[in-house]
């Protein structure tokens, strides 16, 4: 269906862009809700006001503009027009959505980073298995087993429990060698996460999204070429 | 000289042989003995024994002490869980104080006598001051205390939405850590006891510098102000992870004549001396993840850098890990600090 964008419709999608940006919750919500008395289309109001929005939030958090609480309460304010808005998106086409397991490693109770993380995915489309914090290695394993997800996120603020990493990603590739998997949390190093045999790290939740995809096309180029 | 010469040369400015080496070790110590990591937080006698044994071993300059970075919660009538698994190191949180808006009207002060750890943490400083050590106590700034009594996402929300609760949760936290400063003055003297402070939530991965400013620098500032006047021996400041923005606002902050700031690798030597050389000793910076996944030439390369960086500070510098020495460190990557600050350190 082609979408004519008049005036108010523009206006709309704009209010509901600026309410999460604004960490404006109610306004998210109530404007969703005039979005489908006004008949536009559920999906295109949450890829281009809530979606964007969101990747607007990414991109502040990532030159220190936004930091974590401003993070939160955009995403209060994007889930809050995705609830409103969700149960109306038509259902159908052949477009599947990419899939991922997130969490924080075993040993460490950290999640806020996860949770960031978590944020960033659904905001972009992903359907994401969130594992919670403190994740026994097995249960990663048999996460991805259950879900046959694209692409696993471990996560780890503490340097004892960074070092669960190595060992969790050989048992996920012992099982299902094409996943991707990827790491991040404050101890961690580009140069840790590739001795770790993780195939992309991200150095904040920011960039996530971007190094999921990018992950997934490295390793797609290099299964085309052998 | 002997390190106890060698910091009170430090704290004094005196004339120094070489720089000294401070240690961040606490559940390392544990294993190196063979005792379980959790004994190092809940029994004082094996924690000063596993810390004094091992510093013999190593040769690090500072002293035994007691504390972990989820100190408060516990305190405040939450729960936290001793480290058991082979991939935990300290404490953590099991349950939150404060978990929605009414938690928070109901908390009240901790008796610092029975509190949570407390009882520990002052049988450890016994045995401090038994064995000839200055008795110390380690403390999260008023910041860090409030997010390990409220769960930090919450704290997070509210320091927007809801800032008077925020405030709240540090008016407790500060003078909560007032009366344990206190508690410990009264307990062992004044002049004699000297105080770490960690504030790693003040990190601005966490908030920005503006929230620093408005939320973290003045009760930080009340306490230090506060526990100098009553007779702290000196503040040790932990700082760790990326705190450059908020550096201005540090170095406003009465540490001591001197006090001695601790910095993480985020923050260069050369950055910390510029803003708080002259005041300050200088402690830092060798990154934790580097110990214990790097090998030696890199840890020495990183412990020679920051010497030659640190060595001639307006009031001194301790070569220091930038947070804790993790659990499973390899014994040469710990030793090959020793080794750096004995090929680069003489003065």
């Amino acid at each position: 269906m082609t979408m004519v964008m008049d005036k108010k419709t523009g206006e709309l999608i704009k209010g509901l862009y600026d309410a999460v940006i604004h960490m404006d919750e109610d306004t998210a919500r109530e404007l969703s809700q005039v979005i489908l008395k006004e008949g536009i289309d559920a999906y295109y109001a949450v890829t281009h006001g809530l979606m964007t929005a969101m990747e607007k939030v990414g991109e502040l958090y990532s030159n220190n503009t936004y930091f974590v609480p401003e993070v939160l309460l955009c995403a209060d304010a994007l889930y809050a027009g995705l609830e409103v808005l969700r149960p109306h998106i038509k259902v159908g086409g052949a477009e599947t959505k990419k899939q991922i397991v997130i969490g924080t490693i075993e040993g460490d109770i950290h999640d806020i980073g996860k949770n960031l993380v978590k944020i960033m995915f659904e905001a972009a489309g992903w359907v994401v298995h969130d594992l919670g914090k403190d994740v026994k290695l097995q249960r990663f394993v048999e996460e991805q087993n259950r879900t046959q997800s694209d692409v696993v996120a471990l996560s780890a603020l503490m340097t004892t429990s960074m070092l669960a990493m190595p060992k969790v990603i050989e048992m996920i590739k012992a099982k299902d060698p094409n996943v991707a998997i990827m790491v991040g949390g404050a101890p961690l190093t580009r140069e840790i996460a590739k001795s770790y045999g993780a195939d992309g790290y991200a150095d904040n939740a920011g960039e996530a999204v971007r190094e999921a995809n990018e992950m997934l096309r490295r390793l797609k180029d290099k299964t085309v070429r052998s | 000289m002997t390190s106890a010469e060698r910091i009170d040369a430090l704290l004094k400015g005196g004339s120094l042989d070489r720089v000294p080496f401070l240690s961040f070790i606490l559940g390392f110590c544990a294993k190196n003995v063979g005792y379980p990591v959790a004994a190092i937080y809940c029994d004082p006698e094996k924690s000063l024994r596993a810390q004094v044994w091992t510093r013999e071993q190593y040769g690090y300059d500072s002293e035994p002490f007691y504390g972990y970075a989820s100190y408060g919660g516990f305190e405040f009538n939450g729960e936290i869980k001793l480290p058991d698994g082979e991939y935990e190191q300290a404490p953590s949180h099991k349950r939150f104080a404060v978990v929605k808006e009414e938690d928070v009207e109901k908390l009240e002060l901790p008796d610092v006598k029975t509190a949570g750890m407390l009882p520990l943490a002052m049988q450890f400083s016994r045995l401090q001051d038994e064995h000839g050590i200055s008795p110390s106590v380690v403390v999260g700034g008023p910041f860090t205390i409030a997010g390990n009594i409220c769960i930090v996402e919450t704290l997070c929300r509210w320091l927007i939405k809801k800032p008077e609760l925020v405030h709240r949760l540090l008016r407790l936290a500060t003078d909560h850590v007032l009366d344990v400063a206190r508690y410990w003055i009264d307990t062992f003297g004044v002049g004699r006891v000297n105080i770490q402070i960690w504030e790693p939530l003040a990190t601005n991965q966490i908030i920005s510098p503006k929230m620093f400013e408005k939320f973290v620098l003045p009760y930080q500032t009340e306490f230090h102000q506060k526990i100098l006047a009553i007779g702290m021996k000196y503040i040790l400041c932990h700082i760790c992870g990326e705190q450059n923005r908020n550096l201005p606002y540090w170095a406003s902050v009465p540490m001591g004549d001197p006090g001695i700031i601790s910095i993480g690798k985020e923050v260069d030597i050369n950055t910390a001396i510029e803003y708080f050389g002259d005041n300050c000793i200088i402690a830092g910076n060798i990154a934790p993840a580097i110990l214990q996944t790097g090998t030696p030439q890199e840890i020495y390369g990183l412990c020679r850098q920051a010497i030659e960086k640190g060595k001639h500070a307006p009031r001194g510098y301790a070569l220091m890990q930038g947070c804790e020495v993790p659990v499973n460190t390899p014994p040469y990557n710990l030793y090959i600090m020793k080794k750096a600050v004995n090929d680069f350190g003489w003065y």
